[in-house]
């Protein structure tokens, strides 16, 4: 499995580490009011497409870059693949 | 002050070197390394007068080299060095950076060919998962090895060095060692 590294180009799997779904990054708010049913949730709770599914993989034996890399679960063809530092930097300016 | 005797990563006094038929492949101990990160919102610098190079790329300079390792981060080489602190003048060369000693971290491999490219290019797509089509002079890049990380750098068309943790260098040394004396068979 090849995955389309934004900086490097198509890079093998195995370089990568996988590091789960991309909801991780979202990490909720520790002095928030429901901060415990928050990280809860953020701990335990993943939902399972099977279809389009965005996930972390870290690209150990490589650059130390993490990607956001969006993959079906049915078909394993790799959609896309951004920086996971472009990735949450785009969430935070959309969510301000 | 205590006389200590300096062994190399590979636990000898002198470095290591094995010759095949068409490789060579040397320990080189005295190639000091430091780590150079660009700080947010700092302007890329040139410390030596290298011209830090873009990702997957290596630059030789005057005594010096660099190569991409990460985003806004190269890892830069002085051959001969390793005794110094180069760490120390590189910081100098480039005070708005962050600067890391990374010269005992690492042990450097120089493979060297005496027939051409050929042999060298045979050794790398059996060790390494790297487009060979694209990995002419002046690319170096982060790679598995016998699940070992290692850098992968190619100074030029005959010559490859290979980069590894020096924890080890033992383990290393065995894989590539291996590789070389089986092409010949």
């Amino acid at each position: 499995m090849l995955i389309p590294h934004p900086i490097l180009g198509s890079r093998d799997a195995r370089e990568f580490t996988y590091l789960g779904d991309v909801r991780l990054v979202d990490r909720p708010d520790p002095t928030g009011p429901d901060a415990e049913a928050a990280f809860c949730d953020y701990v335990f709770l993943r939902d399972n497409p099977a279809g389009v599914h965005r996930e972390l993989w870290f690209h150990e034996q490589g650059d130390r870059s993490c990607l956001v890399v969006t993959r079906s679960t049915i078909t394993h063809d790799i959609l896309g693949a951004e920086l996971a530092r472009d990735f949450a930097l785009a969430r935070k300016r959309g969510g301000e | 002050m205590t006389d200590l005797t300096a062994f190399t990563a590979l636990g000898a006094a002198q470095p290591r070197l094995a010759s095949f038929e068409a490789l060579d492949i040397r320990e080189n101990p005295e190639l000091a390394l430091a780590s150079l990160a660009l700080r947010r919102g700092s302007i890329r610098p040139a410390p030596f007068g290298l011209h830090l190079p873009e990702p997957g790329r290596w630059v030789a300079g005057q005594g010096v080299a660099a190569f991409w390792v990460g985003p806004d981060q190269w890892m830069i080489e002085a051959e001969g060095r390793a005794e110094e602190n180069f760490a120390a003048d590189l910081k100098q060369a480039s005070p708005d950076c962050t600067v890391t000693e990374q010269t005992d971290g690492w042990i450097v491999f120089e493979i060297v060919s005496r027939s051409g490219r050929a042999p060298l290019e045979e050794l790398l797509s059996k060790l390494v998962n790297i487009d060979l089509a694209d990995f002419e002079l002046g690319r170096a890049t982060r790679t598995g090895l016998e699940d070992m990380s290692c850098f992968v750098i190619r100074r030029n068309e005959t010559h490859v060095a290979v980069m590894g943790a020096r924890s080890f260098a033992g383990s290393l040394w065995h894989a590539l060692e291996t590789a070389v004396s089986r092409l010949q068979t």
